[in-house]
Formats: structure tokens, sequence, C-alpha cells
């Protein structure tokens, strides 16, 4: 029981210096203890026997008046550049919810690590989480969630991130991973429905898929390639451009050589910079279709303007949106525009928030019970933060299949349409 | 070194590995800490010693290779991958034991290595460096690509070892099985650089004709290095897939490589010693900065986001300094400690 008002101490002087010190009245006794700690050490240690003591007598289930959940961010690394908006989305939605009644009461003891996308250090530093006892972490990308997915599944912790892999989707596998946007298969296939919706021609629009040989790159392809086949359309050989590639012009001259009409880029946003503006060089006609972390609002910046046209596979509305969520979300952040992946960690804050808040209500938080209340969610309503209503049950973690097709178009990114797909039992995982 | 009445009268004697038994009373304690750890250090710090562990038999590996038989290879992160796929299909695909998964990772490894380690015969120095990059960059894509065996972009998920019924789940049981392996692993590289073919590969690493003239194969010794040192990579590849329950393309890069020529650098090339040496300093060292820039955080916060980014530097700083200061590694200044106090206080 001291160890739990330690961390929870520990945790108000580091990571949320706005929670910690805000005083929202709901454990007003508890921050007149802290204050009294800087003046007299000798009472504090009678307060705290005696708070102790109430502890034990009232059991395992009072210990939990802080709810610890881990939090791995990348701010200084290699995807900080999307890494911290994202990052900080999830706090700022935490904080809010710590200074408007936390979970029933209990305020959320959220720290966040900077773990520079350094695998090693994000498994070392979820093993000191485990040994905190946080009942769930939000995690980022495809580095720490898929280093980590086995063994939060073996010990049974919820691991909230932003790497949107499809086989994270299949609670057979990866039982205890979560996402809160269309997975990179359903973001591809809904780029190509939209686009051979919109197609004229009476030939066979011919496709060709670009992508980096790392995990990201590859895992929606094949789920792509097939949903493209069935589409109709003409699938042309796979181009390899790195992530780090500073020119792909040799590529750009086959995808232009093979006339393709359309071109999936499957990297981030510095790739596919480089992708467009060769493109524009060599003067392509192909319309460029992007995933979620290919394109955003710095896009403009990078590719010079050689990006004008290119979509984009959205998950969240874009700041400043007419849904109902955006009044509180520009509240937060004193109408300073934000890029979409802010607004999607924070709505994967509210998410786990949502969840937290069911387990809480139901008995004790605990890794399996906060599980159970994220399947539990079902039409979740993220007042329009999403491209649609969120649910996820004990055999599908596809938290929804609708994308935001969106367009760049004179440096800003504007909404084209929402796709929705079948939610179909043979594309789980796929 | 030897101190004064410190007599050898027979060759045995001098082929005793602990010579004293003040030596011997060290090395129990030694391993007696080693045995009591898991009950010392719990989370976070259980793990970092289980990751050192690991490294120590992937560093013994490489050093065999580079530090003994003076052939740098930039493939032991590939290596290590191969291991660790041999075992994640063993167990995971094909449902066998961990008991078997290990040794045929070894196996599999050497004969990887081997196969890579052919161009040896024609190349060293900064060519075989680079010929050895290859296999890097071969395997790494194969890694990615072979996905009936890898599982591709997915990877695979793998399981602890058991005994009967009893799983070894939590990292403190998991060390155990580590540590014996690691400790037999470790004392069967000490002697090996004793026998006939540890001189071989010293005679081959200092001077090759005249090894060749002497009467040693370099075919036969060049590829043997390449296969102990493979061996040995692909047991640590794969106890680290086992420790961490999951397998992908992505943990066994170049920098993997770099990271254990560093470690066998740093902690003295030709020393098996060192080559622990090397790893806990590897490991231990990036874990120590990051405590040192949390603390600093958490004092001043206006300073924390420039910490954390210095905290590379630094990182970078540190082993250069070493380079320069102990060109010839910790297990040079452990043996200048152990000379110093052989002779306390009297040294003349």
């Amino acid at each position: 029981m001291v160890v739990d008002r330690g961390n929870e101490k520990k945790g108000g002087g580091r990571g949320d210096e706005k929670g910690g010190t805000g005083n929202n009245g709901v454990i007003k006794g508890k921050n007149h203890d802290s204050k009294e700690e800087g003046m007299r050490k000798g009472m504090l240690r009678i307060v705290s026997m005696a708070v102790a003591f109430s502890f034990a007598l009232a059991g395992m289930a009072f210990s939990a008046d802080v709810i610890k959940v881990g939090h791995l961010a990348d701010l200084t690394g290699p995807t900080g550049e999307v890494g911290k908006p994202y990052a900080q989305g999830v706090q700022d939605y935490k904080e809010w919810v710590n200074a408007h009644g936390g979970i029933n009461g209990k305020k959320i003891d959220m720290a966040m690590f900077d773990y520079a996308y350094n695998k090693d250090k994000a498994v070392n530093q979820y093993k000191k989480y485990k040994e905190e006892g946080v009942v769930a972490i939000q995690g980022w990308g495809s580095g720490d969630t898929e280093a980590l997915s086995a063994t939060t599944g073996a010990d049974k912790i919820p691991y909230i991130s932003a790497s949107y892999s499809a086989h994270l989707t299949n609670p057979a596998k990866s039982p205890y991973n979560f996402f809160c946007a269309a997975d990179y298969t359903t973001a591809l296939r809904a780029g190509l429905k939209y686009l051979k919706d919109n197609w004229k021609e009476k030939r066979a629009p011919k496709v060709v898929f670009i992508y980096p040989n790392v995990p990201y790159g590859i895992a929606p392809i094949k789920g792509g390639k097939e949903y493209a086949k069935e589409l109709g359309y003409e699938v042309l050989s796979d181009e390899n451009v790195d992530l780090k590639a500073i020119e792909a012009n040799s590529q750009m001259l086959s995808v232009k050589n093979n006339g393709a009409d359309f071109a999936w880029i499957g990297g981030t946003t510095n790739s596919t910079a480089v992708i467009i503006k060769d493109a524009r060089k060599l003067g392509l006609k192909t319309q460029f279709f992007v995933n979620i972390w290919g394109a955003d609002e710095t896009t403009p910046k990078l590719a010079a303007g050689a990006e004008e046209g290119t979509l984009v596979m959205g998950g969240s509305p874009i700041y400043g949106d007419k849904v109902p969520g955006m009044k509180q979300l520009m509240e937060i952040t004193k109408n300073q525009p934000q890029v979409t992946h802010y607004i999607r960690g924070y709505v994967s804050m509210m998410v786990l928030t949502e969840a937290l808040k069911r387990a809480d209500k139901k008995g004790k938080i605990t890794g399996p019970s906060v599980k159970d209340a994220l399947e539990s969610l079902k039409d979740f309503d993220t007042q329009g933060l999403t491209p649609s209503k969120i649910t996820f049950s004990a055999t599908d973690h596809r938290p929804h299949t609708t994308v935001n097709i969106l367009e760049i178009a004179k440096g800003k990114l504007v909404f084209k349409k929402s796709i929705t797909l079948p939610r179909k039992a043979e594309w789980l995982g796929l | 070194m030897q101190y004064c009445g410190d007599f050898r009268t027979s060759y045995e004697k001098d082929a005793v590995v602990f010579q004293t038994p003040f030596i011997k009373v060290c090395m129990a304690l030694f391993l007696a800490g080693l045995l009591a750890l898991p009950y010392l250090l719990k989370g976070e710090f259980m793990w970092v010693a289980l990751q050192i562990v690991i490294a120590s038999i992937g560093a013994v590996g490489l050093n065999i290779l580079t530090g003994f038989t003076g052939q740098i290879s930039l493939g032991q992160g590939a290596f290590f991958g191969v291991g660790a796929y041999t075992s994640a299909y063993i167990t995971a695909k094909m449902g066998l034991s961990f008991w078997l998964g290990i040794p045929a990772a070894g196996l599999m490894t050497a004969m990887a290595g081997m196969v890579f380690g052919i161009p040896s015969l024609r190349l060293k120095g900064l060519y075989l460096a680079i010929a050895t990059l290859a296999s890097q960059f071969i395997l790494e894509w194969i890694f990615i690509r072979w996905e009936p065996v890898t599982g591709g972009s997915y990877g695979i998920n793998v399981p602890r070892p058991s005994i009967g019924g009893y799983v070894f789940d939590s990292d403190s049981s998991f060390y155990y099985i580590v540590l014996a392996i690691a400790v037999a692993m470790i004392l069967f590289a000490t002697n090996l650089v004793r026998t006939k073919t540890g001189r071989a590969f010293m005679a081959v690493r200092d001077h090759y004709i005249s090894a060749e003239i002497m009467g040693i194969s370099l075919y036969k010794y060049r590829l043997l290095s390449f296969g102990i040192s493979s061996f040995y990579a692909g047991v640590a590849g794969a106890l680290y897939g086992h420790s961490l329950k999951f397998v992908s393309s992505e943990q066994f890069g170049i920098g993997v490589s770099i990271v254990y020529l560093a470690m066998i650098i740093i902690g003295g090339l030709g020393s098996i010693v060192g080559s622990i040496f090397g790893a806990v300093f590897m490991i231990l060292l990036p874990k120590i900065l990051s405590l040192a820039t949390e603390m600093v955080a958490a004092d001043f916060p206006s300073i924390a986001r420039l910490a954390i980014s210095f905290e590379q530097g630094v990182f970078g700083l540190i082993i250069v300094l070493f380079l320069i200061f102990e060109p010839d590694g910790l297990a040079h200044r452990w043996k200048l400690i152990k000379a110093y106090w052989k002779l306390y206080p009297f040294s003349y």
C-alpha cells in the first residue's frame, strides 16, 4: 500500500506536472498530505503510516486510487517527427480526463517515456512498467509494438499503439494488441476501391505498389494485391524504395515505362516526397495514393509542389473539421492547428479512458479486465474524431473499416470521401 | 603473470585454467553472485542482466573469429538471426522442444557461417569485411521474404522453454537456463584457445604465410573458425528470440553486427574475459546513460529534451575516448588491476 502512494507522488512530480498539482477536489485529502510533506517530515511519517494502515484495512480494491498506465513514445528518434504530435495527443487527453473527474474519481498516472525508436530501450522500459504494475500501455510504432506483442500477450497487458498492421487485429495471434484506425491493408483496399469507382475508361486500370522492404511496407501488399485483382486492376510488378532513399529515378522510370495509372506508396513522409518529386521530374501522369504515415500536413513543404493531387488514406478528420469532438480538442490545443497524428493519439487515449471507466465500474482494474472492457466497446462514439464508430470484440480487433480519403490540394489536406469496406471474416489479420 | 614462489613443475600444472586456490575461491564467489542475481534484481534490471549474458555468448563467438583468428566479420547480426529463426521454426512451427531448438540453431548457423566464410580463403582485412557484409544483406533479405519459414513481415511468436510441466516464463527463471548455457560455452571457448586448434587460429591471425609454411591448413582453420564463431552466434540469437518471445527481421540488422564488433574491440581482441567485459559495457552503458538523463530530466525538466538528444552523442564520445585511452580494451585494464593487487603493497 505504501508503495502505491510513493509511486503516485513520483508520477505527480514528474510526468504530469499539471495533473499532479491540479486541485479538482476529487482527492483533496491527498494533496493536503503532499503539502505537509515539504514542511514537516515527522508528521508525514505518521500520516502515511495512518494512511497505509487504513489502506490495509480497506483491502486491495482501495489501493488503486491511482491508475498506472505506461506510455512509450518517440520524440527524438527517427520517427520523432510524427511521434511527437501523436504522443502529445495521448498526453493532452489524459490531462483533460484527470482535470475532469478522472476515471470515476481516480487519476491516471501516465508518465511518457521517450524510447527514441530504439527497441531495446522500449523493452527495458516495458519491463519496468510491468514491475510497476501498469494496467495498459500506450505504445507507438511497429518497432516497439512488434517487439512487445508476444510479451504483452503473455503478461496480459493491453497495448494500444499506432502500428496499424493488419495482423495485430487477429486476437488469436496477438490477443492484447489494439489500435484505433483502419489497418494498413484496409486503407490500401479503400484507396483501390475509391480509385476504381472513379475510373471512367473501358480498359483495366494499371496499379503499381511502391514500398520499402521493411515489415511496415510489406504488410498490406499481399491483401491489397488480391483485392486489386478482384476489382479488375492490372497489377504491375512491385517497386522497392527504401525509407531513407534520396532518389527514386530508376523506379519511377520503370513505373513510367509500364504506364501505371495508379501507384500506392507505402513509405513514410520523406520517402514519399522523394518518390513524388522524382515522378514529377520524369513527367509521370500517375495518380499516387499514400499510406497513412506516408503523407501529412508537412508533405507540401517536403515535396515542394510535386504533391498536388496526391491522395492520403486518412484515419481521422482534419483539425478544425465540423465534428462534435473537435470543439473540446480545439479548446485543449488553444486553437493551435495540429496534424492528424495528434488527433489519432488523442482518440487512442479516449478509447483507453472509456475502457478504464468500464473496467472500473465492473470491479478491479487489471490488464485482463481492461482488455475485456476494450472488447466490450460496440459502436463507441468518438464524437466524429475517427472516420466511424469503434467496435472491438473478443474475436476481432479491427476498430472499424472506414478510411477518410484525403487529397493534398494547394498545400492543404482536403477531405474527399469516406470509404467503408465490409468487415469480412476472411480479411481479419490479412 | 606469475609471482615469486609460484613454481610449475609440469605442463599440466601450467595449463590449469584457475591457477591458485584464491582464484578458485573468487570464481566460486562470482558464480554464486551470478546465481543469486535473480534474487537481487527485478523487472527491468533482470532483463538487462539476461541480455548481458546472452550477448556474452555472441561476443565470445565473434572474438574467436576476429580476435583469435583475425578474420573480420560484419555478418554477426544476421548469423544471430539465422539462429533465432531456426530455433523459432523448430519450436513454434514444428512444435519440437527448446532443447532441440538451441543446438539445431547453433549447427544451422555454423553451416551458414561456413558458407559465407568461404570468401575468407581469398580475402582478408577490409575486403573480407565487405564480403561478410554481403552475407548480412542476403540473410536479411531472406528473413523478410521467405515467408513460409520466417513468417515474413509478421515474424514468429516463440515460446519459452519448459521441463516437464514447468515453463520458464519469468525472466529470472529463464536466466538460469541462459546462464548454464553461457558458462558451458564460455568455458569451452577458454579451453579451445589453448588447444592445437586454438593455437592454429592464432598462428593464422599472426602471420598466415608462416602458418601455412608450418603446415597449418588455412582452408580448414579459417572455415572452422567461421563455423565455431557462427555456432556461438546462433545459440545467442536463439536465446535472444526465446527471451523476447518474438523473432522478426528487424531485430538482426547491420547495427547488431556493429555493436558486437564494438563489444570485442572495447573488451579486448583475443581475450575471452574481454568479450564478457565488452558485452557488459555495451549493454549497460546505454542503460546507465538513460538513467542519468532521466534523473537530469526529473530535476531540470527544462533541459530534459536536450539531455535525451545528447545521450547518443555521449555514448559515441565514451567509446571514442575508450579507444584512445584504452586501445587494448578492458581486458588489458583488468590485467593491470590484477597485477597491481598481486604485488600490493610491495610493487617492486
